[in-house]
Order: structure tokens, then C-alpha cells, then sequence
């Protein structure tokens, strides 16, 4: 009932805030969703942000912008949730916008960071920043929202993956390594050789770190997906793709651990157990879609995809039961991106 | 001696323009055609247009993007002071836009546009623009239409200096000196020219957040350095000349309001145009044989993205063309052009080369009151013969003895890939077909003189623009972009020009006001329920309206400049524009003459109501500024 009442509360501060916004989306979201990141083009500062609510079955477009009166910036990338606060990496912009995780409003911003990609948490006070073009990682006083320091890692980065006291930081553009940070010290500790331009990372239900390494942004190298164990740093399967012409991207995993999930001309599922990829496609990509990001529901492993189309117009989110059947297809911003779910406050996996 | 001035002048502006002139001069030139029983070659049914010398004038230490914005229909997609320019006509895009220097394409080869940010107005003594299928009498590739900048000489016993200096706020200063000088046999002409601007204007920036600050605009320099030489011989049956043009340019390009700043990105752009001409006249024919070597250098660094990006580019170019009377009312012309193209950039695979050659044949026939025009090319390239481009125009004129034409014209006209398009990697395409256009157009023209002083000059167009096999660049299979024939533009318009003067004794006053609609339209594509299909393109206004309101007497003149841009969609889908703006420029100043010299001082408020606009998302423009010019003219 004291929720219901702040519910209340707080949505009618935003219908009397913000005459663009005329439903109480901060409901919306307490009941569950997930937040799609449209980056929008290059230069072009028409990124956004959309949210997919379960209670409505539908999205809701251009939040950052109803709610704040400003556009979120350009090429917005990620987004992460630690707390009320919801962190959105603004990659050309430079930036991290920090709002509240249910009314949108502007919190902070972060300025000042070289081409930012994804932020990862060490702790409540602590955050690490990956940047596609300088050779250090920044981190970031989750307390004053400020850039606290900077860890040279040698090379740039993007994914984040935090295990114990290390994080795994990959080395995408252009490189072949996983880097080795010890979140205590801040300092670079170790190195992983994995295959060309690791992209994405997650860790399965034993703490074991699956890389998705996309064999180069011009298809130069085979595709690789690596298992690591994070305990001592080594390399312990490594699953080759059979031809250069396969460009994988976007590995996911649901969320008992055991499925992966990733692109691959559609969207592909593996075992974690399987002793090879897997040959066919889960969800196909029908002419005229142009799959971009994956998005893996942790509770019931739906599965979102967006579909940038032709990358100018608004595209599109997909979603899929667990079992490959589709559920809706409801658009989005230009270039829809990057997800990140939240759900229902039991529920929730960040 | 009247009629020998006369034939001189015609013997000029033909052979220079690869046409006949088609300024306000054409009438006067024309007449004097009918009664020597010769005849004009201005393309009969097409649309051409040459722009005000007092236009030219005032916008002297400005660059053509200004000029061409705030006096004719032509859009410019511009990034701010600066920031690159880039035209398009009737809705078209960057790249369908010819520019020619003297009648022979400058265009980059590897871009296939040009910045006419970097093209100051005062080097050129006339600027030619050619509508759609026009644009087929300068070369192909200009679906849109052309701009053809024409420098030439003044054939008399005269020395002509003048010096040129403005400067004005956000740092701006630049110098023009000409020195023209010869008889009736030699002309040379010397333009040395920079331009310096700081551009650190203030803006108010709306997108930082709720509330608006003002900001200043950093890291927005624009140096450029330059000069032309021009040497021209004139043996009474030939004329020779001999040309160069130099320029470089160094800038600091400003970024948008939304992304980080300091990127250290820079564009460095070098040319050097050396040009041979030779027109000849003999009985019936007239001889024309240029030949040009074209060097263009552009050097691009993003110092946070680590890109440094180096691109060198060189055409050699040979253009003949033969000019024929056929009785007295019908004239022959054929043209052949070949151009060799040579790119080294770190951006292709390696050194390209491309080698083109075109035919055009083309008749024109005045009888009487009628006028018709065809022309047919065919492109040679590399190996193989595109498909051959037409167009054909009809005149009419409605009452003998005065200045009514009602105009028609249809035209094909075809673009060959820029070699970025082709090259670049990754995405360039070597498999690119042609774009290709067909035009449709209707005009009505008038001249009149009223009695006396009143002189009125009126025009209406209407076109219609199918647009194929367009090139785009958009995302396949692969994580980078690449180059397609995928789009489908269909545009249709009409543009409108007013003109009246009245001069009186010391009075001269004159209103002139242009306005365009144009409706420019994505056609289908692969995507189902493609959203963009049947939108207006982005950046492309529908509403364009400048009008100039000018007036002096005795040394005192004055004018003001309105220009009305519409909003521009900044999403294919329409959802999301840049509001429409309107910008007045005030210009004042007197002019002193004393025997031999004259000085003209003028003072320019540009942006005078102050108004915060963008012409791209995000990109700031000046508020109010002020310039102070000062001109010095000796004669001799």
C-alpha cells in the first residue's frame, strides 16, 4: 500500500513534470522490462532510450529526452544499474548520464571520458570504464560520480567481466587478449591470449568465462568462442568457426548459466556442455532485418533482438519465447542497441 | 569598332564557357549573332542562370556557399563556419553537382564533391549555374545541375589594380589583391588571397541541459592561402591562354554540440588546377582544345580515433570541341573529353586509376520564334560504353521582339561512381553501376523594360526528377558499411526569381527575391514496410526564400538581405526536424571615385535579429556579426 501511494506519488510528479510524458512510465518500470539503448548514428546525436515493458507489452520511446529536456547525446552504448541509479555510456558523447532508474530524471553527468564503451562494477563505491580508444580503463567514484583515476591496461577495451578480485577486461579493436586487472589495486595483472578482436564475455553457471572473439571487424581471422577459467588465467576449450566469412558477435547466457546465446546471420543457441557450435540457426533473420544486439531475459530467458533495419530509420526490438517462438516485434529508436533488463524488484538480476 | 568589340566578346565568353555566355550580356550578344547571321548555342528549352557582378561584389571576401545560399534556390548542407559546404540542387545530393572551372570539372575525383566552403567568391568574375539537364553542356555527372566558376580577361589598354581587405568578428580577416594588366593582344591577371577566421563565436547551447548556456565555439580555425595567374594571348583569329590556381587550406573541424570535445580533428586540403586553352575561330567553325592537370591533396586527422588519413588525387584532362554552322539557322557542336584519374590514399588497396572518355554531339536550330536543342553522349568507361545520355530542350518564344520564352526539356543524364564509392575500404563497391536520372522540366522566362527606368526580370520553373540506381552507403553483412545501388530518389519543384530595378539619375534601387519548393522523395526499397519510402529526404527544405532589397544614390548605397530556410527533416521517417529560420543581413558603405581610383568602404551586419539556428543537428551557427570591407581600385 506505501508503495502503491509513492507509485502514485511519483507518477503524478512526472504527468505534472513533463507534459511529453503523459503515462506514469516510472510504473512501468518498476513492473518490469528492459531498457533498449538506441545509439543512432554517427555525429548525429539522435541516440535514445527505449523501454519494454512486460506490463504493457509495448515500448516506450525517447525517455531520456521527455524526461530530462535534452537529448542523451551521441552514440549512447550501454547502460547498467547499480541501485536506483541507472548508468548510461554515452560513447561519442564522451560521457556517462546518471538518472534515476525509475523517473529518468538527470542524476549526474560524467564528463570528460575518451570514447567510453561499458561500465562494470567492483563495488558500491567503485566502477570500471572501458574506452575503444585509449589505452586505460577509467574508474569511477560511484559516490561523487566522478572519474577517480585511470588504469593503463596497454591497450583499449571493451567488455567487462568481474570475477572475485579480477576483472576481465577484452581487448576488442584490433586485439587478440583478454587483460587481467585486480580490482583491490587497480593494477594490470595478468594477460589471456584469446582469438582475434574479443567482443563479448559471460560467465556460465560454474564461474567459467565464455569469450566470443568476432575474428576481426574485416573478417581477416576465424571466429573464435573460448571458455577461460577465471581462477588461473588459462585458456580451457576453444571452438573455432569454420569459415572467415562467420563474423559472430554478442554473446549472451541465460539465466541458470548453462545456454549461450549469440548472432551469428541469426540468432544461434549452444550448451555450455556442447562439444561443437552449433550448425543451424535458432531464429533466423528474415530479408530486410539486420540483427544487431542480443538480449537474454535472466528470469525466463526470452529473447530479445534488435533489428536496426537499414540503420537510418527506427528499428525494431524482436522478442522470442525460450523455445524460439515469436512473441512481439515493436519498435524502437534508430539503431536500437544494447539491453539491459529490469525486473521486478524479486526478481531482479543485475 | 562596335562590331569588333563585339565579335571579340563573343569569341571570349564562347570558347571559355565550352558554350555560349548565358549572362545577362546573352541579349545584347544575340542580337548582334541574328544580324551576322550567326547563331547562339545556348541549349534552347534549359534553364541557366549567371549571377548579379554586383551580387559578386558584395560577397567578394566570402565564400561561395553564402553566396549561393542567401541568392539563389540552391540548398547548402553546411556544418557552420568552417565546417565543409555542400550544394544540392533541387533536392539531389553533394555528389550531383558539377563544378567547373572555365567549362572542365574540379570535383575531387575521389569524394565526387566539392567543398564550397573552401571557393572564395572574389576570385571568380562570373559564376554560371546550369539547372538539371543544363548541366550535360559542361560535362555529365551533374544530375542536379552545374556551377560553372569563369574567370576571363577585359581586352583593353588598361592596368587594373585592386586591393581588398575585410575584416570583421570571431577573428575573421582576408585580402584579395588583382592586378590585371595588357592590350588589346595580352591580358594577365594575378589574384593573391587568404583568409583567416578564428570562428569562436558564442552560441546558445540548448542541448547541455535544461536550461540553455551560452558557450564559445573552440578548435574552429580556418587559415586558406591562395593565387591565380592568368596569361592570355589573343592573335585576332585565336585566343591562348594559360592558366594555374593554386590554394591550401588548413582547419580545425569543429564538432558537434553533443560529442566530446578535443578530438583534434583536422582536414588539411592542398589543389593546383594548370590549364591550357586555345580557341580558334575559322569561317563557320570555331576550334576549342583545353587540357588540364588537376592535383588535389586531402589530408584528415582525428587524433583521438587515431585516423590519419592521407588522400592524393590527379586528372589529367583533354577536351575538344568543335562548333559548326549548318545553313543559317542550325548549329552543330561535338565535344570530346577524356579524363585519366589517378588516387594514391592510404584508404584503397592501392594506387586506382580510372580513365574516361565522352562524346557529346549536339544540335541547336533557331527559326523564327522557335528554339530546339539535342544532345546525345556517350561515356566510355574504363572498357565499356554506358548507356547514352540525352536531352532535348524546345523554346517559344510568345511575341516577337520581346523577351517572353515559354521553355520544355527532357534529359538523361548519368553519374560514374566517385572511387570512394569504389575503393574506399573497406566498402567501396568496384561493381557500382551508374546513377542515372531523368529530368522533366517546364519554364517560363521574361525580360521587359518598361518605360525608361523600370526593368523587370521574372522566372518560373517546375521539374521533375526520377532518380535511379542511386549509390548509398549502408550496413550489410559484414560490420562495416558499404556502397550500393539501392536508392530510389524522386524529386519535383518549382523555383521562382524576381528581378525590378529602377535606376534614375543618382537613384538606383532593386528588389530581387527567390523562392524554391522543393518535394524530395526516398522511393522504395528491399526493406518491407520501409518507413522512409515516399518521405522527404533529410536536409532538404521544401521552403527556401531569399529576397534582397537594394538601394543608392550617388555614393551611397545600401541593402538589405532576407533568406528564409523551411524546417528540414533530420529522420528519414520524418519524425523528428530542424525548425525553419529566417536571416537578415544588412550591408551599407559609400563608394569614392577620384579620376583614375575609387575606394569603397562598406560595413555588413550579418545575422542582424540575432537569431540562434542550425542548418545540421547540432551544429551551432554565428548569432549577429559585424565585418568592415574595404575595396581599392586603381585604374589605369
Amino acid at each position: 500500500m506505501k508503495n502503491l501511494v509513492k507509485i502514485v506519488i511519483v507518477s503524478l510528479l512526472i504527468v505534472s513534470c513533463n507534459k511529453s510524458a503523459d503515462y506514469p512510465i516510472s510504473n512501468y518500470i518498476l513492473r518490469g522490462g528492459a531498457f533498449i539503448v538506441n545509439e543512432g548514428n554517427f555525429r548525429s546525436g539522435n541516440g535514445s532510450l527505449s523501454f519494454y515493458s512486460y506490463d504493457s507489452l509495448k515500448i516506450f520511446n525517447d525517455l531520456f529526452v521527455n524526461a530530462n529536456g535534452r537529448p542523451l547525446g551521441d552514440v549512447p552504448n550501454s547502460m547498467a544499474i547499480k541501485g536506483n541509479n541507472a548508468y548510461i555510456v554515452v560513447n561519442n558523447s564522451g560521457k556517462i548520464e546518471i538518472i534515476d532508474q525509475s523517473t529518468l530524471k538527470s542524476l549526474a553527468t560524467i564528463q570528460g571520458l575518451n570514447s567510453p564503451r561499458n561500465i562494470s562494477f567492483i563495488s558500491d563505491n567503485k566502477a570500471y570504464v572501458s574506452s575503444l580508444y585509449s589505452d586505460s580503463v577509467a574508474i569511477i567514484n560511484l559516490n561523487t560520480f566522478s572519474i577517480s583515476g585511470y588504469i593503463n591496461i596497454r591497450r583499449t577495451s571493451e567488455s567487462i567481466a568481474i570475477a572475485g578480485n579480477n576483472a576481465f577486461i577484452a581487448n576488442w579493436a584490433q586485439g587478440k587478449e583478454i587483460m587481467v586487472v585486480n580490482t583491490t589495486n587497480d593494477r594490470l595483472v595478468d594477460s589471456i591470449e584469446v582469438g582475434n578482436e574479443p567482443e563479448s564475455m559471460v560467465f556460465d553457471r560454474y564461474g567459467m568465462l565464455w569469450v566470443l572473439c568476432n575474428g576481426g571487424w574485416m573478417r581477416q581471422y576465424y571466429a573464435k568462442l573460448v571458455e577461460i577459467n577465471p581462477s588461473v588465467n588459462k585458456v580451457v576449450k576453444t571452438f573455432t568457426f569454420p569459415t572467415k566469412e562467420e563474423s559472430p558477435t554478442c554473446l549472451k547466457i541465460d539465466g541458470l548459466g548453462q545456454t549461450l546465446y549469440y548472432l551469428d546471420d541469426g540468432v544461434r543457441q549452444m550448451d555450455i556442455n556442447s562439444t561443437s557450435l552449433p550448425a543451424t540457426t535458432f531464429i533466423i533473420q528474415e530479408s530486410g532485418e539486420s540483427f544487431y544486439k542480443l538480449g537474454i531475459n535472466p528470469v525466463n530467458s526470452d529473447i530479445f533482438v534488435t533489428d536496426a533495419v537499414d540503420n537510418t530509420q527506427r528499428g525494431y526490438v524482436l522478442i522470442f519465447k525460450n523455445d524460439g517462438s515469436f512473441v512481439t516485434k515493436q519498435q524502437a529508436g534508430i539503431i536500437p542497441g544494447s539491453m539491459f533488463f529490469k525486473l521486478t524488484f524479486e526478481t531482479t538480476n543485475d | 569598332m562596335k562590331y569588333t568589340l563585339f565579335y571579340i566578346v563573343i569569341l571570349i565568353s564562347l570558347p571559355l564557357n565550352g558554350q555560349l555566355s548565358i549572362e545577362k550580356d546573352t541579349f545584347k550578344i544575340k542580337e548582334v549573332i541574328i544580324s551576322g547571321n550567326k547563331f547562339n548555342s545556348e541549349a534552347s528549352g534549359f534553364k541557366k542562370k549567371s549571377i548579379d557582378s554586383s551580387i559578386l561584389v558584395d560577397y567578394n571576401n566570402r565564400n561561395l556557399a553564402d553566396m549561393l545560399s542567401e541568392n539563389t534556390g540552391i540548398f547548402i548542407k553546411s556544418y557552420g563556419m568552417g565546417g565543409t559546404a555542400t550544394p544540392s540542387f533541387r533536392g539531389t545530393g553533394a555528389g550531383h553537382t558539377l563544378v567547373a572551372w572555365n567549362g572542365i570539372n574540379i570535383g575531387s575525383p575521389m569524394l565526387g564533391q566539392t567543398d564550397f566552403s573552401l571557393i572564395q567568391v572574389g576570385l571568380i568574375d562570373d559564376i554560371q549555374i546550369y539547372y538539371g539537364g543544363a548541366s550535360m553542356i559542361i560535362n555529365d555527372g551533374g544530375l542536379g545541375g552545374a556551377i560553372n566558376l569563369v574567370t576571363k580577361p577585359v581586352w583593353n589598354k588598361e592596368t587594373l589594380i585592386s586591393l581588398n581587405t575585410g575584416i570583421g568578428s570571431f577573428g575573421q580577416y582576408s585580402g584579395l589583391m588583382k592586378v590585371r594588366a595588357g592590350n588589346y593582344n595580352l591580358q594577365t591577371v594575378t589574384k593573391c588571397y587568404f583568409q583567416n577566421s578564428e570562428n569562436n563565436f558564442r552560441y546558445l547551447n540548448k542541448e547541455e541541459g535544461p536550461e540553455p548556456v551560452w558557450q564559445t565555439r573552440t578548435d574552429n580555425q580556418l587559415r586558406i592561402h591562395g593565387f591565380i595567374q592568368e596569361l592570355y594571348f589573343n592573335n585576332k583569329k585565336n585566343i591562348t591562354s594559360a592558366k594555374i590556381w593554386y590554394q591550401n587550406s588548413d582547419r580545425n573541424l569543429p564538432a558537434s554540440m553533443l560529442t566530446q570535445p578535443n578530438t583534434g580533428e583536422k582536414q588539411f586540403d592542398e589543389s593546383l588546377t594548370a590549364m591550357l586553352n586555345y580557341d580558334a575561330s575559322k569561317g563557320r567553325s570555331n576550334y576549342s582544345f583545353t587540357s588540364a592537370w588537376i592535383m588535389n591533396k586531402l589530408n584528415y586527422v582525428n587524433r583521438l580515433a587515431s585516423i590519419d588519413s592521407r588522400n592524393y588525387s590527379q586528372i589529367l584532362t583533354a577536351k575538344a570541341s568543335l562548333e559548326n554552322s549548318i545553313g543559317v539557322n542550325t548549329k552543330l557542336k561535338i565535344v570530346l573529353d577524356a579524363q585519366s584519374s589517378e588516387v594514391k590514399s592510404n584508404n584503397y588497396d592501392h594506387n586506382t586509376t580510372r580513365n574516361t572518355a565522352t562524346l557529346a554531339v549536339s544540335a541547336d536550330r533557331n527559326v523564327n520564334r522557335y528554339g530546339t536543342s539535342i544532345l546525345f553522349r556517350e561515356i566510355l568507361d574504363k572498357d565499356h560504353f554506358l548507356i547514352p545520355d540525352f536531352n532535348a530542350g524546345a523554346q517559344f518564344r510568345l511575341i516577337d521582339g520581346k523577351e517572353y520564352y515559354f521553355k520544355a526539356s527532357i534529359s538523361r543524364n548519368s553519374k560514374i561512381p566517385s572511387m570512394n564509392d569504389m575503393y574506399w575500404v573497406p566498402g567501396g563497391n568496384p561493381d557500382l553501376k551508374n546513377e542515372y536520372a531523368f529530368i522533366y522540366e517546364i519554364s517560363y522566362e521574361m525580360k521587359q523594360n518598361f518605360s525608361g527606368p523600370l526593368k523587370l526580370i521574372y522566372n518560373v520553373s517546375v521539374f521533375r526528377y526520377n532518380i535511379k540506381d542511386m549509390i548509398q552507403w549502408h550496413p550489410g553483412v559484414y560490420s562495416y558499411w558499404s556502397a550500393d545501388n539501392i536508392k530510389k530518389v524522386n524529386s519535383k519543384g518549382v523555383e521562382s526569381s524576381l528581378s525590378l530595378d529602377y535606376t534614375l539619375n543618382n537613384l538606383r534601387t532593386g528588389v530581387r527575391a527567390d523562392y524554391s519548393y522543393t518535394i524530395a522523395q526516398a522511393g522504395g526499397s528491399n526493406i518491407e514496410n520501409d518507413v522512409s519510402s515516399g518521405k522527404q529526404l533529410m536536409y532538404i527544405p521544401e521552403h527556401q526564400a531569399n529576397a534582397l532589397l537594394s538601394f543608392g544614390y550617388k555614393i551611397f548605397y545600401s541593402s538589405w538581405m532576407f533568406n528564409f530556410t523551411g524546417k528540414r527533416y533530420i529522420t528519414v521517417d520524418n519524425s523528428k526536424y530542424l525548425p525553419g529560420y529566417i536571416l537578415n543581413n544588412l550591408n551599407t558603405g559609400i563608394k569614392l571615385s577620384l579620376k583614375s581610383t575609387s575606394i569603397d568602404i562598406n560595413f555588413e551586419v550579418r545575422n542582424f535579429f540575432n537569431i540562434n539556428y542550425q542548418s545540421i543537428a547540432y551544429y551551432p551557427l554565428p548569432g549577429r556579426s559585424y565585418m568592415v570591407k574595404i575595396l581599392f581600385q586603381l585604374v589605369k
